[in-house]
């Protein structure tokens, strides 16, 4: 400890924390090499895909939507756990967020990134996208305010303003200390990026005043967006889609695979980056603690929705019901409940379970039981709605198993890129975090010209 | 302000699909092949279904010729982004290609699954491209497409009537799956003229709408069968 | 010269020559303090906190509100199209537009002022790189003359002074 009681020097989170940047491995460039063809060979198969015509997807009639919309919706909701705990965990002034927070918004931004590209891959005539923004165009026609898809576009769009403001402002000094200890080009980059930062107490004012409306501001954007692309499948008469239910349910389950989402990231940048001295097992415990009260909370919500459904008795829905249940869609959906319900309880639930290889072995269940429970929201339903003679079976085809599958490579590749160039815990935080408080210094007075200090 | 509807006689429906192939004929609708057909990208506008009830030998076969109900509360209108999908003042759902860019929003809404997606750009084998109806756009890839009540005839004979400077008749217009019948199953007019055949079949005691607890209030009125 | 200055190892050190300057006669907008996080617990970092910041996040939230009312207002008046029924100014609808704009107005609201009140954008002439490695700066930008040689024996008088020269 220094003369401030402090366990860890600057220097040396500025080092720890500043290697991934300054030092490259081969690793590096594997990953990047391997992820990134993966993504190109997706952008390939979208093209193929507009080029050739929507019918090389396995979408039909009647089951209009299927990996496409499945991934849109899982990766919104991915996109929730990290700007939703780390603005609620600043609000509540938890300490142990620190190397947690900016993990966390760099999922939020790349998920929201990737799934906001969904809507464009799954359209018709995706060059047109551009008239679900309201401009004067000269067909004298604006977007229709009424549609949920409309207003998934404002809520999108919205969140994704908000989280990556919130994701550069307190990146922002960080750059500062990379600008400070490195030279050349990546001098002059960080110091275009740092925006003249100097930490003087004003700007840290400024930067922790803006942070606070921020975090405030963002979690009502949060729920809402999760809740509004839940209104995508409410508002159509489809059976079982037109619960009440389904805002809350969807905002707990996208917190739920964000939260598990987050667990991977930290495991990984954890045991890659050597942050063993950053991110500690009471950081996984409490974050594992957070995913069973979601595991929970999700279970809560499924037995709301079904237990109702079985109440009205109503013969289009249970028809689904039981499509689910035991027939067709059986084999998913139970291990959707096992992977969703049963291995967080039992492996968060128990406390000798609960270590870091069993918070990631639990939270990849969740991923997939979160990937599953969307696609078994969307494709049941809509092969099975009123008239018999309509129903329909889904069979997803190559294009669109590889563009789902790519969003995983693509969030991966993100991540390590943004792992290179900005530190992945943020760095004033931490130093911020250190401090153990000491007495105050009081300012000069008349009588104590030098304010010494009184024991 | 006239309000277009239709009614079906279940009782005289056999199943011969006329109206299906009349219906493609008249709006352009390509097929699709047999491969693509399987796969569920066939668009027919107005299908045959057809249900099978009892168990040998009692087996009955009952015919539904179902086309766009043309709802006055449409779940397909509000969710669709781009206005594509809007009711006109004469109680037609409209469908606008030229707006619609494809997010078939619509037609997960709708509960009769009368709306196809184009999967792929149409195309109509030498000589068959002579037989395209001018009087109808075709659809490229990407769109949505739905029976429209044959709204060119509609509108054709509301024009030819008011050059003629006298209102429509009842039966003046005739869709093309109401005019190729030949049992005369599909009747076509104004609900809102009490003197016309569609209004006095719409009151009949067999009569009744598809779906009706979903509360779309669809202006097709199905006479249930008799025998 | 442009600036003098000092870096301290701690906030006690810093605090102390915060104080000598300021029984030297200098007015506290006149001395600058620089540290690589924001130190609370002392008197010197709990300067110029106050701002107008809040209000003006509430004022960029009603500009937002007012949009996003008169996009939907004006646009589904001026064509009226019937979409199942629903009115032309469905205001339940709606409010989930006005919801999106009035918190995106609140946010960009919010990070202009910042820019601004910070002075990000805008680069200064004293700083020094030993502030990210922890220490703490205190210095006069612009010193009279006539100042300088007090001002390096009264920033010099604290412990473990590092006394520099722009």
């Amino acid at each position: 400890m220094n003369s401030e009681g402090r366990v860890r020097t600057d220097q040396r989170i500025n080092s720890d924390l500043l290697r991934p940047l300054m030092q490259t491995s081969w690793r590096f460039y594997l990953l990047v090499a391997i992820f990134g063809g993966i993504v190109a060979a997706a952008l390939i198969g979208w093209t193929s895909q507009v080029t050739r015509g929507f019918g090389i997807t396995g979408i039909r009639w009647p089951v209009y939507w299927g990996f496409y919309v499945t991934s849109f919706v899982f990766w919104i909701g991915i996109s929730h756990a990290g700007t939703l705990i780390s603005a609620i965990l600043r609000l509540v002034n938890a300490e142990w967020r620190r190397p947690v927070t900016r993990c966390a918004e760099v999922i939020t931004v790349f998920a929201l990134m990737i799934g906001a590209m969904f809507p464009i891959i799954h359209l018709g005539r995706p060059w047109l996208a551009f008239w679900l923004f309201p401009y004067p165009s000269e067909r004298m026609i604006w977007p229709n305010f009424r549609s949920p898809l409309v207003w998934d576009f404002f809520a999108i769009n919205t969140y994704l303003t908000g989280s990556t403001l919130f994701l550069f402002l307190p990146m922002i000094p960080d750059f500062a200390v990379v600008r400070d200890k490195s030279a050349g080009l990546r001098h002059r980059i960080y110091r275009v990026l740092a925006l003249g930062w100097r930490g003087s107490p004003k700007q840290w004012h400024r930067l922790e005043t803006a942070m606070q409306i921020m975090a405030i501001a963002i979690i009502p954007v949060a729920v809402s967006v999760h809740t509004i692309v839940s209104f995508d499948f409410s508002m159509a008469p489809v059976p079982m889609w037109q619960s009440t239910v389904f805002g809350p349910y969807f905002v707990a389950g996208a917190i739920f695979s964000g939260i598990a989402a987050l667990l991977i990231a930290m495991a990984v940048l954890r045991r890659f980056l050597h942050l063993e001295e950053y991110l500690h097992p009471v950081h996984f415990e409490n974050l594992g603690k957070l995913l069973l009260m979601m595991a929970l909370l999700w279970g809560y919500f499924v037995f709301n929705e079904r237990l109702v459904t079985y109440y009205g008795n109503r013969p289009g829905e249970m028809a689904v019901f039981w499509r689910t249940q035991r027939e067709s869609f059986a084999p998913l959906y139970w291990t959707m409940v096992t992977c969703n319900f049963v291995l967080p309880l039992v492996l968060m639930g128990i406390r000798p379970f609960r270590t870091i290889t069993s918070c990631v072995i639990a939270s990849i269940g969740v991923v997939i039981g979160m990937w599953l429970e969307r696609f078994l929201i969307i494709v049941p339903s809509l092969g099975h709605k009123y008239l018999p003679y309509s129903y329909g079976i889904y069979r997803p085809q190559p294009v669109e198993i590889l563009i789902a599958g790519a969003t995983f490579a693509a969030m991966t590749l993100l991540y390590v890129l943004f792992a290179k160039v900005v530190p992945i815990i943020s760095i004033w935080e931490l130093k911020a975090g250190e401090h153990v408080p000491s007495t105050l210094i009081p300012p000069a007075t008349q009588e104590h010209p030098l304010g010494e200090l009184h024991l | 302000m006239p309000k277009w509807g239709m009614a079906v006689d279940l009782d005289r429906c056999n199943g011969c699909g006329a109206c299906v192939t009349a219906c493609h004929a008249e709006n352009n609708i390509s097929t699709v092949g047999a491969e693509e057909a399987a796969r569920g990208r066939a668009k027919h506008w107005i299908r045959v279904e057809r249900y099978w009830e009892g168990d040998f030998p009692d087996v009955r076969l009952k015919f539904r010729p179902v086309m766009c109900q043309q709802c006055d509360n449409a779940p397909c209108e509000p969710v669709c982004p781009t206005y594509a999908s809007h009711h006109t003042a004469d109680g037609l759902n409209a469908q606008v290609y030229n707006r619609c860019i494809g997010t078939r929003y619509c037609a997960n809404a709708c509960p009769y699954n009368v709306r196809f997606f184009d999967f792929f750009n149409p195309s109509w084998e030498k000589p068959l491209h002579l037989q395209l109806n001018p009087d109808v756009s075709l659809r490229e890839v990407g769109v949505m497409e739905k029976c429209t009540f044959c709204v060119q005839r509609i509108k054709g004979a509301t024009i030819q009537a008011k050059a003629d400077g006298r209102p429509l008749a009842d039966g003046e217009i005739q869709p093309a799956c109401a005019q190729a019948c030949p049992a005369k199953a599909l009747v076509f007019g104004d609900l809102d003229d009490p003197g016309s055949a569609v209004s006095r079949l719409s009151k009949s005691s067999r009569g009744s709408k598809l779906l009706d607890d979903l509360g779309t209030r669809p202006s097709v009125t199905y006479l249930e069968r008799q025998s | 010269m442009k600036a003098i200055y000092a870096l301290y190892p701690d906030g006690q050190a810093a605090q102390q020559a915060v104080n000598r300057l300021r029984a030297a006669g200098f007015a506290d907008r006149e001395i600058t303090i620089l540290s690589p996080q924001p130190m609370e617990e002392y008197e010197f970092g709990r300067r110029d906190k106050a701002t107008w910041m809040w209000w003006i996040a509430c004022g960029g939230g009603l500009v937002g509100m007012a949009i996003a009312l008169g996009l939907t207002w004006l646009t589904e008046t001026s064509w009226p199209i019937d979409v199942g029924g629903l009115p032309i100014f469905a205001w339940w609808p709606n409010l989930i537009i006005v919801f999106e704009l009035t918190m995106l107005g609140a946010i960009v609201a919010t990070v202009a002022t910042l820019v601004v009140t910070a002075r990000l954008g805008r680069s200064s002439v004293l700083y020094d790189p030993e502030v990210s490695e922890g220490k703490i700066l205190v210095g006069i930008e612009d010193p009279p003359d006539t100042a300088v040689p007090d001002l390096k024996t009264t920033l010099g008088a604290v412990r473990e002074a590092l006394v520099k020269t722009i």
